[in-house]
């Protein structure tokens, strides 16, 4: 027994590891360059270890972390951030123009990061558009550091959400100096990254599978990290995942839907909102039919929703009634845009009744008895599974209705969507920001998004508004002015929205002050404690 | 026996080169493109087109890519791991595939030459039956049914090993994944070195041997294990190289950070430069063994010395 008996007690050994987070990854990490990532894993790690000017609070609203303070002009024009002392974890002090490398290198042609429209479209940053079109030099960018301690933003128009952007790992400072030492290889190893937050990366190598991080002791609020570190494991078999969270090797893990029904009366057992709205696109501009309204509005009434959520996906995934889903974006008031999932349940709940109704008014309009259509569905688990309750639903409602079904690889059925190559297309879409617009900006003529190919200049104009025009400067007139577009979109049934996606993940009672945001950073483990 | 070498050398080296071309189409006809995030606008993936150079005629990419390969650069990853030189990639990861792979083949290949040397001997008789039984449950039930039940019940159940890979434990930890991956290659031996000896004992050479007054150990190993190991390494050599190049199922039950995963996910993301360079490596690997089975069979062998030697 001495053999097994040395491995016994070594997992005992590791279960005992206190202080430290033990947390099941899906993924391997893309990236650890701030400007590069663009997946949620990445964001996730490259947050716990470096703070942007803005952190996000327990509510996901953007609170002070390396600025301490901040000034916005009358105009909402120019952010002046004044940084507090805070140091890199090679001693330098962390400054506003590390920033401002930062920023630079998101919006230079030569890094291409897949996000560098975070500082132009969303952002509005001074030239960061032109920029990235290669029109101008990356030192025209609208942001200065203006001495060591301050950093000037100036935008082309207001944005409301601005300061939650700062959160988002683009705009994360990178100590250009430092770069310059690791060029390629900077963010692929312990000593290839800089830390300036909660915890600093002990162990890593590119797609590690596993890697951990230990508390920054240098960190300006290192008194209030309790952790003393995080370890974690990319599992990708669900099963195995569970197995090492119920031996305690894990403190957190994520759950597929089919595992929800075996632990769901575990108190451990936790639904958090994983931001994405699931909804059902029809090509409007290329399907003649599909172009009709009363038809689409018959799709729309024939779905119900509540099956789909409760009997189908049963991990806490909430129906939906409305384009931006519930619980990222807040308004003036502080409320939560979509909280209210009855504003516009009149345009698209289930209700057989109004269903059969518009699709007998689309009927004659059309002059047919009966539709076949195909809907490309990704070939993962859950969206199968809600696609073939789409069809069934909307076949028993809707006589003489054929949905087929196109299974195809994720990767496949997106480039099929963005070529127009479908007919009716399930898809989804997370956040990026924490505003109405990530949702609504898609619905817009031509944008690359729009798969439907819908076009309405009414919205068009409301969007434009909202965007650039006049009620960037008026809060509360462009809060009302996004319902109307949401109207506008759920009245002319342009997308069928169907959940919102929820993560099912078991958390162990030891754990506690874990944060779950739907948009930018997934996971927070600042105020995260871990008891015996 | 050198201008065979030599011979078979080139031999080789050509076919890397075609099956590399092959590679390079194979990639073009893959759907989906490394950039495929929804988000990403038609300008931004013309950029990143542009960046890594995919927007050039697929010959240009083709001599560029042989180019830097011979100057040991494979291309850097377009998205499950940005940026980052595939030689780096396979450098952290290929030696974990070996190792697991190396336990496995070792211990499939010694169970089996044992299991299959005693059903040889004890012919037709309970030995020989349970032999068989093995055999035919290692060649039929697929890796991951053991490993999803070794992982079970030594893992979670008992908790003698642990139920994932660890880089701090790495022996302990690659013993349950060895054991599943290597019952298919003792089943392979087994059957095959009960074959191979039976028909060697019943040779006229064993009878010379055996009436020559030569008997015990010396008669098996010297004389009828010699003869039966040539189709066995035949065999082995294929087997070898497909477990050092990593198993998805069985990496992914244990979370094992080897080649076989990054493959798969290479592939669902059309990350051309993992894919290729992967490919590359693994049938450089098997055709380097080929190579050394050829060799090998010299060695063994030494008719097949004498009559290469001829050339």
């Amino acid at each position: 027994m001495g053999f097994f008996g040395r491995y016994v007690r070594q997992t005992a050994e590791m279960n005992a590891q206190r202080g430290t987070l033990n947390i099941m990854l899906e993924t391997e990490v893309q990236s650890l360059d701030p400007q590069v990532a663009t997946d949620g894993t990445s964001f996730e790690v490259i947050a716990d270890y470096t703070d942007g000017l803005m952190q996000m609070d327990a509510d996901g609203a953007a609170v002070p972390a390396i600025a301490e303070t901040y000034d916005i002009s009358e105009d909402g024009k120019t952010y002046t951030f004044h940084l507090r002392d805070a140091k890199w974890s090679n001693g330098e002090a962390v400054t506003a123009a590390d920033f401002v490398f930062g920023w630079q290198r998101a919006v230079d042609p030569a890094t291409a990061s897949e996000y560098s429209y975070m500082l132009s479209d969303i952002g509005q940053v001074v030239n960061a558009a032109e920029i990235i079109a290669g029109e101008k030099s990356v030192t025209d960018l609208g942001v200065t550091a203006v001495d060591d301690k301050t950093l000037e933003v100036q935008l082309n128009v207001p944005v409301s959400y601005f300061l939650s952007l700062m959160y988002f790992p683009t705009f994360y400072p990178v100590n250009e100096a430092f770069y310059n030492t690791c060029k390629d290889t900077f963010s692929t190893s312990p000593d290839t990254v800089l830390s300036n937050g909660a915890f600093k990366l002990t162990d890593y190598q590119p797609a590690a599978t596993a890697f951990t991080l230990e508390k920054n002791p240098d960190y300006y609020d290192a008194g209030k990290i309790a952790l003393d570190g995080l370890a974690y494991q990319v599992i990708k078999d669900s099963q195995q995942a569970l197995m090492s969270y119920q031996t305690g090797a894990l403190d957190m893990t994520l759950l597929n839907g089919e595992q929800v029904d075996q632990v769901k009366d575990d108190p451990e057992f936790t639904s958090v909102g994983a931001g994405y709205l699931w909804y059902i696109s029809p090509n409007i501009g290329s399907v003649p039919e599909l172009a009709n309204e009363n038809l689409r509005k018959a799709i729309t009434f024939a779905l119900d929703r509540d099956a789909i959520t409760g009997d189908v996906l049963k991990d806490g995934s909430a129906p939906c009634y409305t384009v931006v889903p519930p619980q990222f974006a807040t308004g003036p008031d502080g409320s939560d845009f979509s909280a209210d999932q009855t504003k516009f349940a009149e345009f698209c709940a289930y209700d057989a009744d109004k269903a059969k109704e518009y699709y007998e008014q689309a009927k004659s309009e059309l002059g047919k008895d009966s539709f076949t259509f195909n809907m490309v569905v990704d070939a993962d688990d859950a969206p199968q599974k809600v696609a073939q309750v789409v069809k069934e639903q909307l076949e028993t409602t809707l006589a003489g209705f054929t949905l087929n079904l196109t299974v195809e690889p994720k990767k496949q059925r997106v480039q099929d969507m963005q070529d127009g190559n479908f007919e009716i297309g399930l898809t989804r879409w997370g956040p990026d920001y924490a505003d109405p617009m990530t949702y609504l900006g898609m619905g817009v003529t031509g944008n690359s998004n729009n798969y439907g190919l819908w076009s309405d200049a009414d919205y068009d104009a409301i969007i434009d508004e909202c965007t650039t025009g006049d009620l960037c400067t008026d809060p509360e007139g462009r809060w009302a002015a996004l319902y109307e577009a949401e109207q506008i979109v759920l009245e002319q049934a342009v997308i069928f929205p169907l959940y919102g996606q929820c993560n099912a993940e078991m958390v162990s009672s030891a754990v506690t002050g874990v944060a779950f945001h739907p948009v930018a950073l997934n996971r927070v483990y600042k105020n995260a404690a871990k008891s015996e | 026996m050198k201008k065979y070498t030599l011979k078979r050398i080139l031999t080789s080296l050509f076919t890397l080169l075609a099956i590399l071309l092959v590679l390079f189409i194979l990639m073009q006809l893959m759907p989906g493109s490394p950039f495929n995030d929804e988000k990403l606008t038609p300008d931004m993936r013309a950029a990143l087109y542009a960046k890594y150079g995919l927007d050039q005629p697929i010959y240009i990419q083709f001599f560029r890519y042989v180019g830097n390969m011979l100057r040991g650069d494979l291309g850097v990853s377009y998205n499950i791991s940005k940026n980052t030189p595939i030689s780096q990639l396979i450098q952290s990861r290929l030696p974990i595939s070996i190792q697991v792979g190396g336990m496995a083949v070792t211990l499939g290949a010694i169970a089996g030459l044992v299991l299959g040397i005693l059903a040889a001997l004890k012919r037709d008789t309970v030995v020989d039956s349970i032999a068989t039984i093995i055999s035919v449950i290692g060649v039929s039930v697929p890796s991951y049914v053991f490993a999803l039940a070794l992982s079970y019940t030594f893992g979670f159940k008992f908790r003698w090993f642990p139920m994932l890979f660890s880089a701090k434990d790495i022996f302990g930890s690659s013993v349950l994944p060895s054991i599943s991956l290597s019952m298919f290659t003792m089943a392979s031996i087994a059957r095959f070195t009960r074959s191979e000896m039976i028909e060697v004992l019943d040779s006229d050479y064993m009878l010379l041997a055996e009436s020559k007054g030569i008997s015990g150990p010396a008669l098996i190993f010297r004389h009828a294990l010699r003869n039966a190991l040539i189709p066995i390494i035949t065999v082995l050599a294929p087997l070898i190289v497909d477990l050092m190049t990593g198993s998805l199922v069985v990496e992914k039950i244990f979370a094992i950070p080897g080649v076989g995963s990054l493959l798969v996910t290479a592939i669902q993301s059309n990350d051309y430069n993992v894919v290729i360079g992967l490919s590359f490596i693994y049938s450089a690997m098997y055709i380097g063994i080929m190579l050394v089975v050829d060799l090998l069979y010299g060695i063994i062998d030494p008719r097949i010395r004498l009559a290469k030697g001829d050339d």
